[in-house]
């Protein structure tokens, strides 16, 4: 099976209010169809990095990005990058479920709804079928007009999945989306998260190793910016080239 | 008798000083209010909704002239002063969040929400009556709704910032453009807090009198004629109270009891809205 | 022009948060930066107004003049705010010195001493006591205080304090109701509601682990009160209390019924007097020179610039309690 690369970063440095430097010189393949989890301590720039993919550090001033995100053939840092375009194509599920307030149809169809979808029975047949893909659908298909709020934390996370996926992106990050949930909605949202692999390209930040090492195909470690190691997961986890990345998988820093 | 007697006789006095406070405090609260039922209810009739003021000395008449001139200034009021308010409370918690100008901004308006009403008044009459050589509903409306935009413009803020930021990142993922994601997703979460804050706002303005004492003065006559004097309740309540004839005290009395009600029962809905909604 | 400019000059400060605006965003964006600035422009508004309004009686008076002369003669065009003034001074004062131990000690028993079944009700009875319309208060004093004031409590002061060497002064006259005495009472019924509740939400930012070391340690629950929440609020209760104190400054009908709009210094609290308020509350619609009119204008913005710098040192201390409780 040949391996396609979906997004290629070159050389991306990545510095916060003008200043601050907190992503050196990362080069990283990311493949489609698998999981690539990024793992390292706490402030190493994980989750800068992943929030790179969506540019969403544009949303607070004087960012600046050096180097280049390659997606669909295209630079995606490019300043003329129309934002809305990309954040169709690529989803985010936060740590935080953050259902919007309204019900769990209307929370489903926004994505749909702000990319013009008015149809009614295209909406109930792409609700439908995210809720469906999201593992959710039987859970709350009798009460789809109920609040959001109504529903558990992992059922909740897990609306946010569908609603996520409702617009069909190419890619879908995750930013620690278990960690606010107890063990046995972590485990359904880990199974949904490996199945989803199939039609998404999925980049996981995550602070449990143990997840990682279950679910990902491929893992970065990163340390103060700067990516330490990447490679297939099973090869991080049991034998990794760097020494600093066997300290910190096996757990001698954290 | 050694220390710890002292303390706890110190702490019986104390408790049952501040006891006695809160005793009195309602006691006040108490008897003005049953003062006001009181009162307003004996000079009650449907002749004070119904009918017009008769000249002075003259028995009976009502104020119906200025029932419906008070409803109809704070309406003008309210369609100035809220949507001011919010858009600006809107500024404030969104786009201008954090900035020092939104700092400035919020604390200046805090300052204004108590500047007393009667200058409010004097700043209306001076760009508003005195130019146009009279008094108008509209400068009444103008000045209540300058003693509105200030509240509404806080509370806004207040209840926008209250909506957890990651909500708004996450509809910003899914590709919503900035006003968007406040009409669809903040406004709807903080809806309850700003509609509350509104109410109340317009509780505090209904009652007002200051302001309008010098912009829409008031009418003895019926008008709906916002180019001129209008009546107001509470300046009619003003004139009649200080009046010569039990008769408009009576009247006085009835129209400052339908006040208050409207008040006290538009804020113990709004604080139990509050409650119900932020409890959870 | 200025305006624009300045917009223009605003909006570009703001942060550009996309890399490409969207149309109708910018435009929302703009809307509710013109709506923010209304405050700006309402604040700024009122001060040149007044001061170009008053700016004739500033020529003809001056300053100094004007606030300490007491001579106020519409018929002789002369005017001095010396006597509202004093007034406004004692008024707001005098309510304060009846209204804020009052205040403290309802805070202290909703926070502290009520059971859970009494404090929300007597919470609520409070908040509802503030919402009351002033003219209320103003009516009920006219009608139900002042004869209470004039029959009963004034001739019992006057018999008891104003017997003593010092309160004599103060009590002298008829006790006709229509009074300094009166009018803070009133006042001060007013402010207590306002007062209490700032002073309880101060009360109600200690952390419940301080006062459960000092429990801990044995003591009874005044300690508590004494030792830990009130130096802990002290800011708070001290900017809600200068708050009030710019309330009160302020208020108008609550004391127009029984204050009497009487120009003059009197040493003793059973005389009418008049406030700032008052006599703008009275008289402005009556004001028939240029002279008059821009007289009561100069009252106004004194009664502005207090009013404002009061709410301006109250809202600092309130801000810096507040930096101080999210530490």
């Amino acid at each position: 099976m040949t391996e396609a690369v979906e997004i290629a970063i070159h050389n991306l440095n990545f510095y916060y209010a003008g200043a601050v430097q907190a992503l050196k010189a990362i080069n990283l393949d990311i493949m489609k169809n698998q999981i690539t989890a990024l793992i390292g301590p706490s402030g190493c720039g994980k989750t800068t990095l992943l929030r790179c993919f969506n540019r969403m550090h544009d949303l607070y001033p004087r960012h600046r990005y050096e180097g280049e995100i390659v997606m669909g053939g295209r630079n995606i840092l490019a300043p003329d990058i129309d934002l809305i375009d990309l954040r169709s194509k690529v989803g985010m599920v936060f740590q935080k479920p953050t259902p919007f307030p309204m019900t769990i149809f209307d929370n489903v169809a926004y994505g749909l709804r702000l990319k013009g979808i008015r149809k009614k029975e295209e909406l109930s047949e792409r609700v439908e079928r995210s809720l469906k893909h999201a593992a959710l659908w039987d859970e709350v298909k009798d009460k789809l007009w109920a609040s959001a709020y109504d529903l558990s934390g992992g059922q909740q996370q897990r609306l946010v999945i569908a609603r996520a996926l409702a617009v069909e992106p190419g890619v879908l990050l995750f930013d620690e989306p278990t960690s606010a949930l107890d063990p046995i909605s972590t485990a359904k949202i880990e199974e949904l998260v490996i199945q989803l692999k199939n039609d998404v390209t999925i980049i996981i930040v995550t602070h449990n190793m143990q997840q990682a090492a279950r679910i990902s195909d491929r893992t970065g470690f990163l340390m103060l910016g700067e990516i330490v190691e990447v490679g297939t997961t099973e090869k991080i986890f049991t034998s990794p080239s760097e020494k600093l990345t066997e300290e910190y998988v096996t757990g001698r820093f954290g | 008798m050694n220390a710890r007697q002292k303390r706890k006789i110190e702490n019986i006095i104390a408790l049952s000083l501040s006891t006695a406070a809160a005793g009195f405090g309602i006691f006040w609260l108490l008897f003005i209010v049953s003062d006001v039922l009181m009162h307003g209810v004996a000079g009650f009739s449907a002749a004070l909704f119904l009918s017009d003021p008769v000249p002075a000395g003259v028995e009976g008449g009502g104020l119906r002239n200025a029932f419906v001139g008070q409803l109809m200034i704070i309406s003008v009021a309210a369609l100035i002063g809220v949507p001011v308010g919010l858009l600006g409370g809107t500024f404030l918690a969104e786009y201008a969040r954090g900035r020092q100008i939104a700092r400035i901004i919020s604390v200046l308006a805090d300052i204004m929400v108590s500047v007393p009403s009667i200058i409010i008044g004097t700043f209306v009459y001076a760009i508003l009556v005195k130019p146009l050589g009279h008094f108008s509903g509209w400068a009444g409306s103008t000045a209540l709704a300058m003693i509105m935009i200030p509240v509404v413009l806080r509370t806004t803020e207040d209840m926008l910032t209250l909506v957890p930021w990651t909500l708004r990142e996450a509809a910003f993922a899914l590709g919503a453009p900035y006003y968007k994601v406040i009409f669809q997703v903040v406004y709807r979460g903080a809806a309850t807090g700003i509609l509350t804050g509104i109410l109340l706002s317009i509780a505090r303005v209904v009652g007002e009198t200051a302001p309008l004492l010098f912009t829409s003065f008031n009418n003895a006559f019926f008008s709906v004629d916002m180019n001129g004097p209008m009546p107001s309740l509470t300046v009619s309540i003003f004139q009649y109270a200080m009046g010569p004839y039990d008769d408009w005290h009576a009247q006085a009395w009835a129209a400052a009891f339908v006040i208050t009600l409207a008040i006290l029962v538009v804020t113990v809905v709004s604080r139990m809205i509050i409650q119900w909604r932020y409890k959870k | 022009m200025l305006l624009l400019r300045y917009i223009i000059w605003m909006k570009g400060r703001v942060v550009t948060k996309e890399g490409k605006r969207n149309p109708a965003d910018l435009f929302f964006l703009m809307l509710t930066a013109i709506a923010s600035c209304s405050i700006l422009f309402l604040t700024a508004g009122i001060l040149i107004v007044l001061v170009k309004s008053s700016s004739l009686a500033i020529n003809t008076f001056g300053f100094f003049h004007f606030i300490v002369s007491q001579e106020w003669n519409p018929v002789a065009e002369v005017f001095g705010a010396a006597s509202t003034l004093y007034g406004t001074l004692v008024t707001t004062t005098l309510s304060l010195f009846f209204a804020i131990p009052i205040a403290i000690g309802i805070a202290i028993f909703v926070t502290e001493v009520a059971p859970a079944s009494v404090k929300t009700p007597i919470s609520m009875a409070i908040e509802l006591l503030a919402a009351i319309p002033s003219i209320i208060y103003g009516m009920w004093g006219l009608f139900t205080l002042a004869p209470l004031m004039s029959n009963h409590i004034e001739p019992f002061l006057q018999s008891t304090l104003g017997t003593l060497p010092f309160f004599s002064v103060l009590m002298e006259g008829t006790p006709m109701g229509i009074d300094l005495l009166t009018a803070s009472v009133i006042l001060s019924i007013m402010i207590i509601p306002f007062t209490a509740s700032i002073a309880r939400d101060s009360f109600e930012l200690t952390p419940s682990f301080v006062k459960e070391s000092a429990y801990g340690l044995g003591a009874t629950k005044w300690d508590v009160i004494k030792n830990v929440v009130m130096p802990y609020s002290k800011l708070g209760i001290f900017g809600g209390i200068v708050l009030s104190m710019g309330r009160a400054l302020g208020e108008t009908m609550a004391v127009a019924f029984v204050l009497g709009n009487k120009h003059e210094i009197t040493s003793s609290l059973l005389d009418a007097a008049a406030t700032i308020t008052v006599s703008l509350a009275n008289e402005f619609a009556e004001a028939d020179s240029d002279l008059y009119l821009s007289s009561l204008f100069y009252l106004a913005l004194v009664l502005f610039l207090m009013s404002f710098v009061t709410l301006a040192i109250a809202k600092l201390l309130l801000l810096r309690a507040e930096r101080r409780y999210s530490r």
